[in-house]
């Protein structure tokens, strides 16, 4: 339907990727850990390794959950489908784009 | 396009349909009292609700303020529109407002 | 001879007195409320029951304002503060003037602009007084809430951190939307979804509130306001009838107000809810009995059935927040406690009975999804730290609340939703708020959202100091309660007052 206006209303989004240069917006999931009250949200590089990020964003993040190990994470998926990532391989790589969503079990 | 056209005046009585709560909040105050006991007096099968500094008056179909009640209950002149500084909260819709009452209920 | 009757008094001094332009085009006085799609026949037809006109309004509201500040001049003399129940319930107050009183303000200047652009005399003055009304409500918070500004944290800067904090955007960024809408929608979404609607909700509870906690300031203004409301609510009411009334092709466009509107005030209120569960040391009622009485009972049974009879159905996506009162408010004050290090006001594990308080209100839910998220802060606690969330949370781009909410029926799984628009991604925490980008997008991609604007550099820089900095934090008044500078005042405070 969109906006009624009374004259022309095209706005460029505020968060397209191209303001982030050559970082992008990543989401990480704890799925079923209410502890943590939501999915956080991380601005990294396109060209990060794997191993940095999950060291850095998801280790960084999950160990304030006095129960969570590193090598604690399962059933990884990337927006919705199964996910299994090599520390070597870079965001960009495996496929995680500007504001997907990366979820772990466990 | 055609107009819908409601119906004029609403009628007096409360509608057929089922009945539902309408009420007012008043402030729990001294000079509200007789304004509460009014509203008592005039619709009897109100309930009464005492919460901290307010109270609610509720009942199904209608209720109405009316001056000549309050003004019996006050021992002075009170003019429908001091009901303003009493009024907290509505449930319902105000269907009149003049000199001589206030008639809260649903239109329809 | 006799005086005039309120009837004829009130057409006099509106009614007559309007004109109809012959000099220029209507449309150039008025050109604002046709764009919407709303047609409007006979803008006589609108009714105000409350028939005011200038002299009783002012005679009434000055009176309002000679009451309340004399109370406030009483209260301050007597040292009041002394008898709230606990400093930690100014939290409460401190949510309150950093995220309504600047509402109160947006709408003065809004509904001023209504009385300047509506075609017609009878709702132009309605809203000449509405303005008036909103402009006395930030005035007489700001001078009710100063009162503890003298001795309290987080109440000095309202109106900046309303304009940059996180958690402010979500008030901010609903009414922004109200106010870049055309006149129609307007009053369906304040007038009539906010002031209607919702009213009850917010204030009767909150009033209570601040009056078993001692804080007769609060309750005093609120009683001082919610006599304006009542003409508010009318006026929200009237005009959607009004609007209903003049063409059956409002109908459809009304409706999808309605079913925004409610959506977004809905989740507006998850801040009341937490509030009310959480932030009162003496609870009054829970979220989930307050819904159930001002909405469910009040609003669905009693209201909706009367706009029946113009083809209106209650909005779309209730059976979510229904469904949601019995963890909405645990969830939301949990996420306000893991990021209360950069908010305007602390936050701490509640007090035992305050637990025991929340199961007993909460059989179904509480000890199940919530007390343990407790028990692991008071763990952490005891070990000698705080949690906090390590990070920044994925926001709603509806709603801009962190993205908390669950399932309808499974508060053990967050709720995603997604939409694309123009080759790019949004996230939504319900179908609410993706449904209400799905029908405006080009809206929503404007917007400011808090977590994103500092990934972008535009808070002030990129450690927490810097942005909180740039919030226009000050030290004391984020982060956890106990410790904090005003339990160390109110503790210092008490000892003095003590003998």
């Amino acid at each position: 339907m969109g906006v009624r206006a009374i004259s022309t209303y095209e706005f460029p989004s505020a968060d397209r990727q191209e303001m982030y240069g050559d970082d992008q917006l990543v989401h990480v999931h704890w799925k079923g850990n209410l502890f943590m009250c939501a999915a956080a949200c991380f601005r990294a590089p396109r060209a990060m390794p794997w191993a940095d990020f999950k060291a850095a964003m998801v280790d960084g993040w999950a160990s304030s959950d006095p129960d969570y190990t590193p090598d604690a994470p399962k059933s990884w998926e990337l927006d919705g489908r199964p996910f299994d990532p090599k520390p070597d391989q870079s965001l960009a790589d495996l496929g995680v784009g500007h504001k997907s969503l990366i979820s772990f079990a466990g | 396009m055609a107009i819908k056209t409601p119906p004029k005046s609403p009628p007096k009585s409360p509608p057929k349909s089922k009945a539902r709560p309408v009420g007012v909040h008043v402030q729990d105050n001294e000079q509200n009292r007789a304004v509460i006991e009014a509203i008592e007096q005039d619709n009897p099968d109100v309930t009464v609700t005492h919460m901290p500094g307010l109270v609610e008056l509720q009942t199904v179909g209608q209720l109405v303020v009316r001056r000549a009640t309050v003004e019996s209950k006050l021992g002075r002149p009170w003019e429908t529109h001091e009901f303003q500084m009493a009024i907290v909260s509505y449930i319902g819709h105000i269907a009149d407002w003049d000199e001589d009452e206030i008639v809260i209920r649903w239109d329809h | 001879m006799s005086k005039l009757s309120m009837k004829d008094r009130y057409g006099l001094l509106t009614r007559d007195l309007d004109w109809s332009p012959t000099y220029v085009d209507p449309k150039d006085v008025y050109p604002y409320t046709t764009f919407e799609g709303i047609k409007i026949h006979d803008w006589d037809a609108w009714e105000d029951p409350f028939r005011l006109t200038v002299d009783s309004y002012f005679k009434y509201q000055a009176e309002k304002d000679r009451r309340l500040y004399a109370v406030l001049d009483s209260y301050a003399q007597s040292q009041g503060h002394l008898g709230l129940s606990d400093a930690r319930y100014l939290n409460a107050m401190k949510l309150f003037l950093q995220g309504v009183t600047p509402l109160e303000y947006q709408a003065h200047r809004h509904f001023a602009f209504l009385s300047r652009y509506l075609d017609g005399p009878g709702p132009r003055f309605a809203a000449l007084c509405q303005s008036q009304d909103e402009l006395r409500h930030t005035q007489t918070e700001t001078h009710t809430l100063s009162l503890y500004n003298k001795f309290y944290g987080g109440f000095h800067s309202f109106s900046k951190m309303h304009d940059r904090v996180w958690y402010l955007s979500v008030p901010k960024s609903f009414f922004d939307d109200a106010v870049s809408a055309g006149p129609f929608e307007f009053l369906t979404s304040i007038s009539f979804s906010f002031e209607y609607l919702l009213t009850n909700l917010l204030f009767v509870p909150f009033m209570s509130g601040a009056s078993f906690n001692g804080d007769l300031p609060t309750m005093t203004f609120g009683f001082s306001a919610q006599s304006d409301e009542s003409r508010h609510m009318t006026l929200g009411l009237e005009s959607v009838k009004f609007i209903l009334e003049q063409d059956e092709g409002n109908v459809p466009i009304v409706q999808d107000w309605i079913d925004k509107w409610f959506w977004r005030s809905y989740r507006v209120t998850g801040l009341v809810a937490a509030m009310m569960d959480y932030m009162l040391p003496k609870p009054v009622m829970s979220w989930k009995e307050a819904f159930k009485l001002y909405f469910e009972d009040q609003m669905l049974d009693g209201l909706f059935p009367d706009l029946a009879y113009y083809g209106i159905r209650p909005p779309r996506h209730v059976a979510d927040a229904i469904a949601e009162k019995d963890v909405l408010s645990h969830q939301v004050y949990w996420t306000l406690y893991s990021f209360s290090f950069a908010a305007g006001f602390t936050t701490t594990i509640p007090e035992k009975e305050n637990l025991d308080w929340l199961s007993a209100q909460y059989p179904d839910t509480f000890e199940r999804y919530f007390r343990g998220n407790w028990e692991k802060a008071q763990r952490i606690r005891d070990a000698g730290g705080r949690f906090f969330f390590q990070g920044l949370p994925q926001l709603c781009q509806t709603c801009q609340i962190p993205m908390l909410f669950t399932e309808p029926g499974d508060p053990t799984r967050i709720a995603f939703r997604r939409s694309e628009y123009k080759g790019e991604s949004f996230d939504f925490c319900s179908d609410g708020c993706k449904w209400i980008f799905d029908r405006e997008p080009e809206k929503y991609v404007q917007a400011w959202l808090p977590v994103h604007q500092i990934f972008q550099g535009n808070c002030g820089g990129p450690s927490v100091p810097e942005v909180l900095a740039w919030y226009g934090l000050q030290e004391g008044d984020a982060g956890e309660y106990e410790g904090s500078l005003d339990q160390v005042s109110w503790a210092d405070w008490h000892a003095k007052g003590g003998e």
